[in-house]
Parts: structure tokens; sequence; C-alpha cells
């Protein structure tokens, strides 16, 4: 096995992990700290507690009004959009919004001049079910570009990103779920989520209905980045399993897994990695 | 009249009490001194160069994008990895800019530009900033204005012989919130009664330097001709004599600039201790604390100033000022701003002050209102009816593109933060003399 060097970090109010292999360390932990550095300003776009925020300034705007975003603000949120859809609706960006509003807001994004109009309602955007997977797909990103292509990053134990397989191995090593992880798949170039409601209790909520998440067992989301694979997640545990299987046909890059007693059942056209 | 940067939505509170004009007013940025002749051109758009792309540079042009009839049509870093992001970065949007290593070449070639927004290593910025006033653009440069007290003299002395407005970064003087809490809470209400004290902090966890992707380093030539040692250096410029000041310019020039700004004069001595404690191949210290004496009208007031490297968690970043009767605490972080009154000062009442749009109560949340039901009664919590929602940086930049247009007036312009710098460089030059240093108001201004 390949030395590894691993650097930890508080954002986003969950703990982050970088795990660098097969560089030298002053040179792993340069390029973590730039990560993590990348990190800490990510989330102060994307943070919807911080007055000065794009959120918060979003959650200012009339029905009709528009403004600028920052890059990754848009980003972010376009990628929001594409799993609205995609999910038909079961992953939200404003999965509160039933909370306090009769219909969900709804919002356009304007690549022209990299704006957002809000159409009607109230843009309280939470992107706590897709911003720690997109901080991690840009993390990643910067990693690739110092060079250091052998690395996994962690998002509070929620979300993993894995880059290349450390020397000599057939990936990084992942559980699905804790230490007595019923499953360990050797993952490269992938993503893994998972949510559940042993952690936070019932926090996960239906967009469509504003009622909490039928499921009650834990669901994981394999995908190509983890922007995807942390949205999916959450979506999985709002859908009923034909529905999900529904969502899942179009898309030969995700896979699912819910947990059903000892085992987790893999659902989706996504090969499955190799297990170990 | 209301101000534009002040817009209904950034205040609450204030805009629901009698006299909210009075209080809009007591923000705003009127024209006048330091404002220029509106351009000939009969357009209100200008086009501007942004000088480095480091990370300020990145700052600061998300906000300028912000920023109405704003072009930026040239960008200019020495190092081909920041440059081409830059140039990508705007592209996405449509934004096409002329990227040049050299601010030279680009003074030379760009031809319809009003200003330049500097953000480079401190040691750049007098020679970036005469040549760009001299060539007849308006400037906006981060502070440090200079590594060197000369540097920033030359500075104000170009400033004063082209007529062009020179802005420097200390974007706290725009801050709505500041604004407010100095003209109306500080002098108009008398808020903290006799000033006897400030103190001020940013304190940070230990860190690596700054490290860079080796295939992008730049060539040993490429650095020398601008004046740096290696990649390390470059990277890391502001833990370095000859380049920048190291923490106290870094962090602490902000904050002792809001000393001087809210206190209204400038310090008469400074002492100082502080050492090189973690990082051992660096020229400057990563702790410091910090003393001045600061001769108001009714008595002394000393403020404290700490920049340390130990850990993020003592109370974050702020700048408080202490009298007999309240207390002000103020950040850019409004999570942390605040404000304390003495039970004894009761010739203004919070009531008054409520009434006056001066400060406003605290929402109660449903369980503290729960908490009601014992018979002790909870003592009501008011706080600053500022709500300021833009990039920190958005609005100085807005009063340096309006000053251009002609319809404000320069918030830091370069001879008023020239007395700020001054007492900066002291602050390190205590540090190193391990000594009390008088400052003289003829020397501390330029």
């Amino acid at each position: 096995m390949a030395d590894i060097h691993t650097f930890k970090h508080h954002a986003m109010a969950t703990y982050f992990e970088a795990r660098i292999a097969g560089e030298e360390p002053g040179y792993a932990a340069q390029a973590a700290q730039a990560a993590l550095d990348l990190l800490d300003k990510l989330e102060a776009h994307l943070s919807r507690f911080r007055p000065n925020s794009a959120l918060a300034q979003i959650a200012a705007l009339m029905p009709g009004e528009s403004m600028r975003l920052s890059e990754p603000v848009f980003a972010c949120l376009a990628i929001a959009k594409r799993m609205e859809a995609a999910t038909r609706g079961a992953f939200s960006a404003t999965a509160a919004a039933l909370q306090s509003q009769t219909a969900p807001p709804q919002w356009t994004l304007m690549p022209e001049d990299r704006s957002i109009r809000n159409e009607s309602g109230r843009l309280a955007f939470d992107l706590g079910a897709i911003g720690k997977g997109f901080a991690l797909d840009r993390m990643g990103e910067l990693l690739r570009e110092w060079g250091c292509c052998s690395f996994l990053l962690v998002a509070g134990g929620s979300s993993i990103l894995a880059g290349d397989s450390p020397r000599d191995t057939a990936g990084w090593s992942c559980g699905l779920g804790d230490g007595h992880a019923v499953q360990r798949l050797w993952l490269q170039q992938a993503s893994l989520s998972g949510s559940g409601l042993a952690v936070k209790g019932a926090h996960i909520l239906d967009p469509r209905t504003g009622r909490p998440a039928p499921r009650q067992n834990r669901a994981w989301a394999l995908a190509d980045t983890a922007a995807e694979s942390d949205a999916l997640s959450t979506a999985s545990m709002v859908l009923t399993e034909p529905a999900l299987q529904e969502v899942l046909a179009p898309e030969p890059s995700w896979l699912v897994f819910l947990e059903t007693g000892d085992t987790a059942r893999a659902l989706g056209h996504r090969p499955l990695p190799p297990q170990g | 009249m209301v101000n534009p940067l002040l817009n209904r939505r950034e205040f609450i509170g204030a805009t629901a009490v009698a006299g909210a004009g009075l209080l809009l007013d007591a923000c705003k940025s009127d024209a006048g001194k330091q404002a220029a002749s509106p351009h000939a051109s009969s357009s209100n758009s200008l086009n501007i160069a942004l000088i480095g792309y480091g990370e300020e540079g990145k700052i600061l042009l998300d906000s300028i994008l912000n920023i109405k009839d704003v072009r930026v049509v040239a960008l200019c870093d020495i190092w081909d990895f920041h440059r081409n992001e830059g140039a990508r970065y705007l592209g996405k949007i449509g934004n096409e800019v002329r990227a040049y290593e050299n601010y030279e070449d680009l003074l030379e070639k760009e031809k319809d530009l009003q200003a330049v927004v500097i953000a480079t290593p401190d040691f750049w910025h007098a020679p970036m900033t005469n040549a760009a006033l001299k060539t007849g653009l308006h400037v906006y440069c981060e502070k440090m204005m200079s590594n060197t007290i000369d540097g920033a003299r030359s500075m104000v002395q170009t400033m004063r012989e082209t007529g062009k407005l020179l802005q420097i970064g200390h974007q706290r003087r725009s801050n709505p919130r500041y604004l407010f809490s100095l003209n109306r809470l500080l002098h108009e209400a008398q808020f903290c009664g006799r000033l006897t004290a400030a103190q001020a902090q940013w304190n940070r966890a230990v860190k690596e330097d700054f490290g860079w992707p080796k295939k992008y380093a730049m060539p040993p030539a490429l650095l020398a001709r601008y004046g740096y040692k290696d990649m390390h250096r470059f990277r890391n410029w502001r833990w370095y004599k000859g380049m920048g000041g190291g923490p106290l310019s870094d962090l602490g020039a902000h904050q002792i600039d809001i000393f001087n700004w809210w206190l209204g004069t400038l310090p008469r001595s400074v002492m100082a201790s502080g050492g090189r404690d973690y990082y051992k191949d660096h020229d400057w210290y990563d702790n410091a604390m910090v003393i001045y004496e600061y001769p108001l009208a009714e008595g002394v007031a000393r403020a404290f100033y700490q920049v340390q490297t130990t850990t993020s968690a003592g109370g974050g970043y702020f700048e408080m000022f202490m009298g007999d009767d309240g207390t002000i605490k103020m950040s850019e972080d409004p999570s942390i701003c605040a404000i304390y009154r003495e039970a004894r000062a009761t010739a203004v009442s919070w009531d008054d002050l409520v009434q006056k749009g001066y400060v406003s109560p605290k929402p109660v949340s449903a369980d503290a209102a729960k908490v009601d039901v014992r018979e002790t009664a909870q003592l009501a919590e008011y706080q600053i009816p500022v709500f300021f929602n833009k990039p920190v940086h958005q609005p100085h930049l807005e009063n340096f593109f309006n000053a251009i247009r002609g319809t404000a007036k320069l918030n830091c312009p370069g001879d008023e933060a020239f007395s700020s710098e001054y007492v900066i460089h002291k602050a390190n030059e205590a540090v190193a003399a391990q000594a009390r240093l008088v400052i003289t108001p003829e020397e501390a201004r330029a």
C-alpha cells in the first residue's frame, strides 16, 4: 500500500478529509491546503446562514427580480436544477419550501449573464443535500490540476469522491455504512453518498409534499460526480422503489443501494464496482 | 436623498422608524472633494483593467462583476496559471479580456481605460499606481499602499500631481454598517459615552504555506524579472521583507485603519511585542500584540490590536470601541457585531434609541419566549439596525466608480489612507525595537 497522507478540516457544519496517495508529504500537504482553502471559499458562497452569501441575497429576491451569481453558485444551482428534473422532483434545492409556502418556488437560470430570476414564491435555497458533493467535485478538480490524481475526499462521512487508486490497490475501500459496513466496494474515479435517518433523525423532506421522507432504511448512491451522488442519495430516500427504477433507467452512470436487513441491494445499470 | 448604495433592503428596522431618511443620509458618500470630473464620454460606462488575479484579485473581480456599467476589458498577472484562469472565468460569461503579463504593456496598449484596480503584492503597488496615475487613469489599489512608507508617500504625491483619484482598499470605510454605526451611533447618539479603549483582533490557525501546482511553476528568469527569488517567495510574499509586511499589514491594516477612522485622530505612540514563533523560515512575525495611545479631547484612549497564529476559535475578527457608557463591536461578519450599554447610561434610554432608529430590538425567538414564564424578567437585547448583504468589497468599489463619475467622493483617498499606513508600519518597527515609539502628526501625514 502506498503512503497515504490525511488532512482534516471543519466546514459546512461537518468534517472533511483529504487523503492523498503517492506524493511527497510536503507537496501533498500544500495541495490539500489549497483544496481545503477552496472548500472554505465555496462554503462562503453556498451557505444560507451568512447574510453576505449569494443564497441570502437570492432569498430576498421578489418574483420577477433577478441577480447575477458567482461562478460556483451558478454552477451548483445548475446541477441542482438538473438533478431536480432527473429525479422528478424527489431532490430539490428548495426542499423545505412547502413548510412555509403553499407551492414550490419557481426559478430560472440565465447562462448568458450567469444570473437567476425568481419566477414565483420565495427562493429559500438549502444546498445541504448537494453542496458538500459539489465542493468535493471542485476539490477533486483542483487536486488533479496539482497532479495529485490519487486521492480520496470525504465530506462528513456521508459523501466521498475517489480519484485514481493508490498504487497496487484495486481502489479506495469504501463501506456502505459505518465500521460494520454491510458491504465494501473498491472505488476509483467515482463518488459514493449515503443518506439515512440514523444520525440526524427525520431531517429529509419530500419536496413534493413537504412531509418527511418515507424510507426508514439507508440509501446510497454511486455516480461519477459527488454532486450527483449527494443529490441522488437524498432522492432515493424519497422515491418509491418503482419510481426510483424509472429515475435510474436513463442514467447509465448511476447506481443506488437500498439497505434491506443486513444487505444492500443494488438498483440501476451502472456496473457494480469490485467488492472487497 | 437616499444613497444608491443603501436601498430599502439594506435597512431593516431603520426604514420603519422616524428619521430613517436622515439615518440613510448618514451613510452616504456625497459628491464634492476628491470627486473627479465626469469622464469626457457621455456614457456612464467605465472600462477598467484588473492588475493582479491572485486571491484578492479574484474577490475583487466577483464584486466588480456585480456592478453595472463597469466593464473589465484587460487583465494582467505575471503567472500564466492565474492569468489564463481569469481570462477563462470572464470568457464564460462572454466578457472577453485582453490578457497581459506585464502591467507596463497593458498601460501602453490599452487606450480606452478609465481606471485600473490593483491587487498585486504590496511591493508592486507604488510603481504600478504611480505609472497608472501618470498614464491618466484613476486607481483603486489594495492595501497596504506599499511595503515602505516612502513608496506610500510617493503614491500620494503622484495622486496630487496628476489630479487623478486614488482609492485605497480599506473596504470597511464604505460598509453601510460601519458608516451608520460611526456616524449615528458613536458620534450622534454618543452611545459609548467617553471613549477610553478600543480593541481589535484577527487570529488564525496554523496552516501550510501556499504551494503551487508543479506543472505551472514559473521559470526562474521570469520570477527574477519581477523581483521574486523563487516560487515559494512568489506565493508567500506577505511573509517576506522587501515584498510585504506580515500579518500586521495583511490583516492588521484593515483594523488599525478603523482605529484611526473611528477615533478621528492619529495615535501619539505605539508599543508592541511579537515574534516568529511558528514559521522559522519567514521574515515577518506570526504573532504580534500592539498598543496605541490616542489623544482624544476628553482624555487618552488606548487601542490594543492582536494578530496571532494560534487558533481561529478566539472569537473571530472584530473591532471594539469601549467607553464608560457602552461598547460597539464591529466586524465584517454581522453575526459578530454587537452593542452593549451600561445600566448607568440613563441619559438616553434604549427606548429613545429605538425610537430614533439608532438601534433595534433583537427579535425574540419562540423558544426564548417560553423562558418568560419564570419570575425573573429577561433583559431586552438590541442590535445595529443595518442589514447589509452585498459582498463586503462591493460598496467600496462602487464608491470608487461613482467618484470617477463625479457622483460621490472617495471614502478612502490615498492621503487619508497614508496616515493609517504610517502607523501600521510603525507597529512593525515597534516589534523590532521592543520599545515605545513616538508618532508625531507631522510625520504621519503625507
